[in-house]
């Protein structure tokens, strides 16, 4: 045993051990530049984000108006969960080089009825297009990050959809029934009434990240 | 000519990682009851499954991180996110039930030692049994995980971005068909 460890043997194991390690490496090392389509479908939807962030808190304001407190808390959750979406598009746009830049578009307000109509119509195009789309480019270019916050924003925005649906189809029986509650993941945007989970089904972290919006 | 694969990303490990705690925690009951069986080398054996549990649920506490970075890039549907949030809320408690039965294995093991009382070879003989009734339960809800995260995969094709030859810059011999993760 002593023989077959002895230091020439051990000095060759440990060197073969490292070449080994190198040339690992070495073959692990990315080898693509930027992917140009994925910078500019993040682009598009951080503007789309941003956009719906300002959509949705005048359409909050236009509910309170109208006396539908609970259809405003709706969209001041939903604008808050775009406003995170915005935010992580805009992390992985500066990681990939570029800079963020939205062109913020005066919302066109119109009843709360036809504004949650308006806003199904959105949140539908971006679950069943525009992130779908996305996702397949990102995918193709496996750049990770872009995947994981076109993911966290497709999810949250189904979650909406699926939140404005519920609110008209029981609109007439909201007038003037006070604020509601909504609870909004700070990490990836998800948007739900009630944490009956440990975990954000979405991104997997802790309930704790979650905030409250009325 | 020696290729060496790419080094896997930390979601990109969860395929890889998931085989440890099946194969580990698994085979670890077969060494408990050789421990009961032999006398000569009872302990040895003891030992060994010891070895083996603490191996399997590191494994489990990797596969857990590992799978949920692998999650967050994973294709998401409704009855997909259904699936996926069961596996996530299986392999938790896969991750309290393994890390307290093998605290347990240790305690049975090392317990009489620090306390300076010996047991028994037939009190020690029967505590191991229960201890494996138990530990059945454990593997029941590991089959439960590990069969969630097989439909998860084969039934619904949602596969980790796992990097291929041409992705990584590597030459690809043969030409790869696109994964079910890039369907859409």
């Amino acid at each position: 045993m002593k023989t077959i460890l002895s230091r020439p043997v051990l000095t060759l194991t440990a060197a073969l051990l490292l070449g080994a390690l190198g040339a690992l490496a070495l073959t692990a090392a990315p080898a693509s530049s930027t992917p140009p389509k994925t910078l500019e479908n993040l682009q598009a939807a951080f503007n789309g984000e941003s956009n719906a962030h300002a959509r949705y808190l005048a359409f909050a304001q236009k509910a309170d108006e109208e006396g539908y407190g609970q259809v405003a808390s709706l969209f001041r959750a939903a604008a808050r969960a775009e406003e995170i979406h915005a935010a992580n598009h805009a992390e992985v746009i500066k990681k990939m080089g570029g800079a963020p830049t939205a062109d913020i578009q005066k919302p066109e307000v119109k009843s709360t009825r036809e504004n949650l109509e308006a806003a199904i119509r959105g949140e539908s195009y971006e679950r069943d297009t525009m992130y779908p789309d996305f996702l397949k480019v990102a995918r193709q270019e496996r750049n990770r990050d872009a995947i994981q916050t076109f993911n966290y924003a497709k999810t949250a925005e189904a979650e909406h959809a699926r939140l404005y649906g519920n609110a008209l189809q029981n609109l007439d029986s909201m007038k003037g029934a006070g604020k509601g509650t909504y609870y909004v993941c700070t990490i990836c945007g998800y948007t739900t009434t009630k944490l009956d989970f440990a975990k954000c089904p979405s991104c997997f972290n802790p309930v704790d990240k979650y905030v409250q919006v009325d | 000519m020696i290729e060496f694969p790419p080094i896997p990303s930390w979601d990109g490990l969860h395929p890889l990682i998931i085989h440890f705690p099946v194969g580990l925690l698994l085979v670890a009951p077969v060494f408990i009851i050789l421990s009961l069986v032999s006398k000569r080398s009872g302990r040895a054996y003891a030992m060994a499954a010891l070895i083996l549990m603490l191996l399997g649920t590191a494994a489990v506490f990797v596969a857990v991180s590992t799978g949920e970075a692998a999650g967050q890039l994973a294709e998401r549907t409704p009855e997909i996110n259904r699936v996926l949030t069961h596996h996530e809320e299986l392999a938790e408690t896969t991750r309290i039930v393994f890390s307290v039965l093998t605290a347990a294995f240790a305690l049975i093991l090392f317990g009489p030692k620090l306390l300076k009382r010996e047991l028994g070879r037939v009190p020690s003989a029967v505590l191991t049994l229960i201890f494996l009734v138990l530990y059945m339960a454990g593997a029941l809800v590991l089959s439960n995980t590990a069969h969630n995260g097989g439909t998860l995969v084969h039934g619904y094709g949602v596969h980790a971005l796992v990097d291929t030859p041409a992705a990584t810059g590597q030459a690809a011999a043969a030409p790869s068909a696109p994964s079910a993760f890039e369907r859409d």
